[in-house]
């Protein structure tokens, strides 16, 4: 993927960690902590009836090495890939709207319906763009939310209702 | 030529169409007004989906209203008969379900509901057989064979079934159980790729529905032992019935039938079940059938009080047996 | 031969064509949806296709499966939105090329490369089906067990980063794939007692959001509108050099993709990832791959495409469905009131050879209907950004959610999406956690199936000679490449020790 097509690995070393590998690494190694824990309940089995738990616990153990394996790699200079790439900071807020968009989308289709579940998730959406006014985000989840409708309940004739129970459909 | 192609479909995709906010109070005596949702716990172009498509069109047409067919799904059709069970209870979505309605419960402890108390039961629809059958170069030529064999040779004997739960996983259950040997179970996800490594030799025997092996049979790709109903499958003479090559215990069918939630008005119930019933002696739905290997129920099961019984006899059949076995669907 | 002339004969009859044009273009139209994968698409369309006699639905049917993968693609590559484990491949270097300009290349490449790979599996699949098939049979749960170690081995080459991220990313998806009920013992993992979590997670919801939403997120970290992806196009139809350039990888596409389709259990998921492998091993330039090189196009949508049209020879050739997609289609058979078999080509010639004809029929429409759209295609690409990714996400949960009506699957794109986002930023790439994922359950079950049936002697997997190659292979594979990368790395990051 482009972000870490960077210019190549040439440039000097760094004396801190790199973070991005630390984060990877600790990423991987709670991941990786958590399936072998998790599988852990289930029932492990032997070599012949492997139970549930035996491939979550052996891969979450090979897991928890590599990411202690990235981790190392932070210390001794970091990943060259992505070392001299400069990233900029997280559009916190923006990631946020999108989430929600996508989250409220999830928990009000069935009860709302279609219609008005996709006016709020495109509008709080569009609000994620670059200098976007409120006002330019309400047209924009108007217009998204009609031709989805028509795509979808006009065209594909999916079953879901325009607008759900909690609205009294 | 171009006359000859039907353009209903291409209208159907283009039609607008706002029924699916419909709904609304259900008048019993006017029951049907509005389009019916038949839902299928299992995927599109299973068996059991191919049922309820085959039902679906002469139901329609004695009810006067459409029939759509809704696939839902999941944990072992358990996700729609959550579905249906919290549903309107005005008759305008139906599940259909086979004989997992009567395992849930035993399956998945933390079943949100009750087979017997959250639903009515409409009918019962038809009775797909299953057959014994095993890799083509298999020892035993005969189900008393079989049995021989299977005692003798119980440590090294490989048992595959299309996954827990599944109708060939209970079949062979009732095998075990009444052949009195624990064999090691070789599960599968779904009876295609059971019966592929069935066919290939890797294993050595399983139980499955006449509509997976009826035609590998025919070819001699795999070898038929018996059949697992009171009588013998017309699209398999030469195949006696469990009963008659001595295994009475084994006898199991795919049975399906209809559900409403439990609050259905009893009006739109028996609405329902007249439909049912014409549907079924339709003559293409019996010749449909038939190439599946199995037929309609008879008439007089056809009604919700049979399919009552039919299903509180299932629930105590499996529910020991399953709780024996130590299988779990959660 | 005689079998596919008399194929030739049903499917070029003009209302057959013209049934074929209908599911060739419905497929396209509804595979182009974001979220709605090739196998989704099918299922959503296969009810319209019972209206039809047998041979022209199932005529039908294959026209919206071919049109629906090459519908998947175009999204692929135009939006980075993968709706199918094939197509995450195609994306790495078709989303490049389309953020270059050369969506129009991209499209064209796939359209030609999956053109050509259809013939020549088509005729693979007239002239050698029974054959194929009884080979394929052999094929127990150990030797699938290792073709797929060998797949993963080989796909560590996906990632054109750190080796160990990569390695720790493929190990993330097939833990991700343990997720939902344990198809031996029927026990929910790392469900936490969300019913809707038994089957798992959704492929397209994770592909939807470590690719779609997590390069959504990763646009605006730009301040202004302005910066956000550039959208020039330049020229919609290959160079003379593209065309010299991709002449290899599809024909090693198709050959690879063939042989891997025939198998059974899966092995058409290896296609389109083993094929790009193989051409960034082959390639002078390896670095260049994921930075929109043709190859990285032409080899995955071939071998998927030639796979595609293979797995149909079990189904066709002894009844077995091996694929999603070929069990909708025993369902589209009975529900015609024909068991598939062993047989069923002789009892049914006209249906079993017309539809053979009609696939490479389909392939030729598709051709057609396709190189003239790549231009509307690819202005869909000059939307204004600001409203591209808001739609991008509506029709992405409408359309995840549209298929098991199941609001996990639309959870689970947030969440994929922040998880992706994260780890890209990182230096981890999402491609070798998706293959992880789609092999993960066949990895497992096929290891678990091979110990019990050996007893629990691990010795089957060397014992056993398609295993014990197919594993040889593995390990030379990982001497030959992998081991050189591992010892330069060692110099610079590890100072030349342990591991």
């Amino acid at each position: 993927m482009s972000t870490h097509t960077g210019e190549g690995p040439d440039a000097g070393t760094r004396p801190a960690p790199f973070r991005p590998d630390l984060f990877a690494g600790a990423a991987f190694i709670v991941l990786g902590l958590a399936f072998a824990i998790g599988g852990a309940q289930y029932d492990v089995g032997s070599a012949l009836r492997m139970g549930s738990g035996y491939v979550p616990i052996a891969l979450g153990g090979t897991l928890t090495v590599l990411g202690l394996l990235v981790v190392v790699m932070a210390f001794r200079g970091g990943d060259p890939a992505i070392r001299d790439v400069v990233r900029p900071p997280v559009p916190w807020r923006r990631a946020g709207l999108l989430v929600a968009a996508i989250l409220f989308f999830g928990f009000t289709v069935g009860g709302l319906g279609l219609g008005p579940t996709l006016l709020v998730t495109t509008f709080l959406a569009a609000l994620a763009a670059p200098e976007v006014k409120p006002l330019r985000a309400a047209l924009t989840a108007a217009g998204i939310t009609a031709l989805c409708l028509v795509v979808f309940v006009a065209l594909l004739q999916l079953k879901l209702p325009l607008f759900g129970d909690w609205l009294g459909g | 030529m171009r006359r000859h192609i039907p353009l209903a479909s291409l209208a159907c995709l283009t039609m607008l169409s706002l029924a699916a906010c419909g709904g609304g109070d259900a008048d019993p005596a006017s029951y049907p007004e509005d389009e019916i949702t038949l839902v299928v716990p299992f995927s599109a172009g299973g068996p059991t989906d191919t049922v309820a498509r085959l039902i679906a069109e002469p139901m329609a047409e004695e009810l006067g209203a459409d029939i759509v067919v809704q696939n839902v799904e999941g944990a072992g059709g358990t996700i729609a008969g959550g579905q249906v069970a919290d549903a309107d209870a005005d008759g305008y979505e139906v599940l259909i379900h086979h004989i997992g309605m009567s395992t849930a419960p035993a399956l998945y402890p933390d079943l949100a509901y009750s087979p017997l108390e959250d639903f009515k039961t409409v009918g019962l629809v038809t009775d797909v057989p299953m057959t014994i059958v095993a890799r083509p170069d298999f020892e035993p030529e005969t189900l008393e064979e079989l049995v021989t064999y299977v005692k003798e040779n119980a440590d090294t004997v490989t048992l595959a079934n299309a996954g827990v739960g599944a109708a060939s996983q209970l079949c062979g259950l009732l095998i075990e159980q009444a052949v009195g040997v624990d064999l090691t179970e070789v599960p599968y996800d779904g009876t295609g790729p059971a019966l592929t490594d069935l066919v290939g030799g890797q294993v050595d025997f399983m139980c499955d529905q006449t509509t997976n092996t009826a035609s590998q049979i025919q070819a001699g790709e795999i070898k038929g032992y018996a059949v697992t109903t009171p009588e013998p499958v017309e699209a398999l003479p030469d195949l006696p019935t469990t009963a008659e090559a001595g295994l009475p215990d084994v006898e199991v069918g795919v049975w399906h039938g209809l559900y409403v939630p439990a609050d259905t008005p009893d009006e739109i119930v028996e609405k329902l079940t007249a439909a049912l019933e014409v549907a079924l002696e339709d003559q293409n739905v019996i010749d449909q059938m038939g190439t599946l290997g199995t037929t309609p129920v008879p008439a007089e099961d056809v009604t919700p009080e049979a399919h009552t019984a039919k299903l509180e006899e299932q629930i105590d059949l499996w529910t020991p047996i399953i709780e024996e076995s130590g299988v779990t669907g959660g | 031969m005689d079998g596919i002339l008399l194929g030739l004969e049903t499917a070029l009859q003009p209302s057959n064509i013209l049934i074929c044009l209908l599911g060739v273009t419905l497929g396209t139209a509804v595979g182009v949806l974001p979220g709605i994968g090739p196998t989704a698409t099918v299922a959503l369309l296969l009810p319209i296709t019972f209206e039809f006699d047998p041979v022209a639905s199932l005529i039908m049917l294959a026209g919206i499966y071919y049109g629906a993968q090459y519908g998947g693609s175009t999204t692929a590559i135009l939006l980075n939105l993968p709706g199918e484990s094939s197509s995450v491949v195609t994306a790495l270097d078709g989303h490049q090329m389309a953020k270059q300009g050369r969506a129009g290349p991209a499209l064209a490449t796939a359209a030609l490369g999956s053109f050509f790979a259809g013939t020549v599996a088509t005729v693979v699949l007239a002239m050698f089906a029974p054959p194929l098939a009884q080979l394929a049979l052999k094929f127990g749960p150990a030797d699938f067990f290792s073709i797929v170690v060998l797949g993963l081995i080989a796909s560590i080459a996906l990632a054109s980063g750190s080796t160990v991220k990569a390695l720790a990313m493929i190990v993330l998806g097939l833990l991700l794939g343990t997720i939902g009920q344990d198809q031996f013992t029927g026990v929910p993992r790392f469900t936490f007692g969300v019913r809707e979590l038994y089957g798992g997670l959704d492929f397209v919801s994770l592909a939807v959001g470590l690719f779609g939403l997590a390069e959504i997120l990763r646009n605006l970290e730009s301040k202004q509108s302005s910066e956000l992806v550039t959208r020039k196009v330049q020229g919609l139809w290959l160079t003379r050099d593209d065309f010299r350039r991709i002449r290899m990888p599809v024909l090693r596409g198709t050959v690879l993709g063939s042989a891997l389709g025939v198998l059974p259990g899966g092995g058409h998921v290896l296609a389109s990832f083993t094929s790009y492998s193989l051409e960034k091993r082959l390639s002078k330039e390896p670095k260049k791959f994921g930075t929109g090189v043709i190859e990285g196009v032409a080899a995955p949508e071939s071998a998927n495409n030639a796979a595609a049209q293979t797995s149909f020879i079990p189904l066709l050739s002894l009844g077995l469905p091996t694929h999603p997609v070929m069990a909708l289609l025993v369902g589209a058979f009975i529900i015609q009131g024909i068991v598939p078999g062993p047989q069923v080509i002789e009892q049914e010639p006209e249906l079993v050879w017309g539809l053979i004809a009609s696939m490479w029929v389909g392939n030729l429409l598709l051709v057609l209907l396709n190189l003239p759209l790549i231009g509307i295609w690819v202005r869909m690409l000059t939307v204004p950004y600001n409203v591209l990714f808001p739609a991008i996400i509506a029709f992405a949960s409408i359309g995840c959610y549209s298929i098991g009506l199941n609001a996990w699957d639309v959870f689970a794109i947030a969440g994929a999406g922040l998880l992706g986002y994260f780890l890209i930023r990182w230096g981890c790439e999402a491609a070798p956690l998706l293959l992880g994922f789609v092999l993960g359950p066949l990895l497992e079950e096929n290891l678990r199936r091979a110990m019990i049936i050996s007893r629990g002697d691990p010795s089957v997997f060397v014992t056993r000679p398609i295993s014990a190659s197919l594993l040889l292979l593995a390990a030379i594979i990982i001497v030959v490449a992998v081991l050189p990368s591992v010892r330069k790395k060692r110099e610079v990051v590890f100072q030349g020790e342990d591991d």
